[in-house]
């Protein structure tokens, strides 16, 4: 049976997965839905009570029935490479491969519908709650008087963008920044706006999950350190640390609560050693800390990927996408 | 107008860096211009970054 990796031919980081399925003599298709109808084709027939269906790419054929697992990384736009690409066509292409994928028994890192609301940062801090993380103090408003009575009480403030992603038009990044202690919070009326407690941090922590196996690399920062962990430029590189046992609980917790196979936590760890929720990506990049602690991410991933797709999840939720 | 988060916002990362690899369908893996592997270059995938969790990306929703 084979693993389905759907992303973007420049995904060198999913080069580090492939290597060990290829090694490992698991087949492996690899395909961008950009690519369709191009360079991608798909086909499927319900018929006579039954489902048969087909994906080929690069001169590869794959039956739908025949995958053990669905690894969705960093796929394109469906058909945003076609032809006359257009919203209607995406949206055709989309519907039908992932409707179909969705058919089938295959494992998924992770399912859509968990994706997407992964996706959420404040569903995300109301399950860190919910499963015991420490969560920074938050206020998510529009209400400008709300921001001001927020930083009354906590004087030492971050914002970040809600939903995590940049504006395009045109293209800039909203990091993680410190609010001045005069900031005037009117403009809080014309966009929700996510103000944190800071946490005055000694270590990044960023904890890779998958399946059951966490891995945890921490990268020690100064106090002068940018607020935002993917903009620091700092070269300490990443080491290994420990999960305390409290934590990894509440990690799973929260994995499973989200109906995750593999997420990418991040902590600020303060000076008493208390590691304070972040965020969790579901998606997160991880090559950057195999390639500096040498710890086996891409191996783990591999052999999840790799398990037969016999097996079922105790849960009935649809997600399949736990481990027991 | 602009909404508070805005006022902290900077011009985004050039990410469209060149790299030293290519995607071979065949493979299913990007190479270097000498056949080896890029993703087994731990090295050089450092030194590019193309890993790395950047704030900014079109491509990288989750970092």
């Amino acid at each position: 049976m084979t693993v389905l990796i759907l992303t973007s031919e420049e995904d060198v980081t999913a080069d580090m997965v492939v290597v060990h399925l290829n090694a490992s003599g698991v087949p492996v298709v690899r395909l961008d839905p950009a690519d369709l109808t191009g360079g991608v084709a798909l086909s499927g027939e319900y018929v006579h009570g039954a489902f048969r269906g087909h994906l080929s790419s690069a001169g590869r054929l794959v039956s739908i029935e025949g995958l053990r697992s669905v690894w969705i990384r960093r796929p394109g736009t469906a058909a945003a490479r076609a032809a006359v690409p257009s919203g209607w066509l995406t949206e055709e292409a989309g519907q039908a491969l992932y409707g179909m994928l969705r058919g089938c028994d295959a494992r998924w890192m992770n399912h859509p519908d968990a994706a997407r609301r992964a996706r959420h940062k404040p569903w995300q801090l109301r399950v860190a709650q919910r499963c015991g993380l420490p969560v920074p103090a938050t206020l998510i408003t529009t209400f400008p008087q709300a921001a001001r009575d927020f930083a009354d009480r906590y004087p030492d403030l971050v914002v970040k963008p809600v939903s995590g992603t940049h504006p395009q038009d045109p293209p800039r990044a909203v990091p993680t920044s410190r609010v001045a202690p005069d900031a005037d919070f009117s403009a809080v009326a014309f966009g929700p706006t996510l103000l944190q407690r800071r946490v005055a941090k000694r270590a990044d922590i960023r904890l890779t999950v998958v399946g059951e196996r966490l891995l945890a690399a921490r990268r020690a920062t100064d106090a002068e350190a940018e607020v935002d962990v993917r903009f620091d430029t700092s070269d300490v590189p990443w080491c290994p640390v420990e999960v305390a046992p409290r934590v990894a609980e509440a990690v799973r917790a929260y994995m499973r609560e989200a109906e995750l196979a593999y997420g990418a936590f991040d902590f600020a760890e303060d000076a008493d050693g208390t590691w304070w929720f972040l965020e969790c990506n579901q998606s997160g990049q991880f090559g950057f800390i195999e390639v500096d602690t040498g710890q086996p991410i891409a191996l783990g991933i591999a052999e999840w990927l790799a398990r037969p797709a016999s097996w079922r999840p105790s849960r009935v939720n649809g997600a399949r996408a736990q481990v027991p | 107008m602009q909404p508070f988060a805005l006022n902290y916002a900077r011009p985004a990362a050039e990410l469209e860096v060149s790299t030293p690899y290519v995607y071979d369908s065949g493979l299913q893996l990007n190479v270097l211009s000498d056949g080896r592997i890029a993703a087994r270059d731990h090295a050089l995938m450092r030194e590019l970054g193309t890993t790395t969790s950047t704030a900014g990306s079109k491509t990288h929703f989750d970092d």
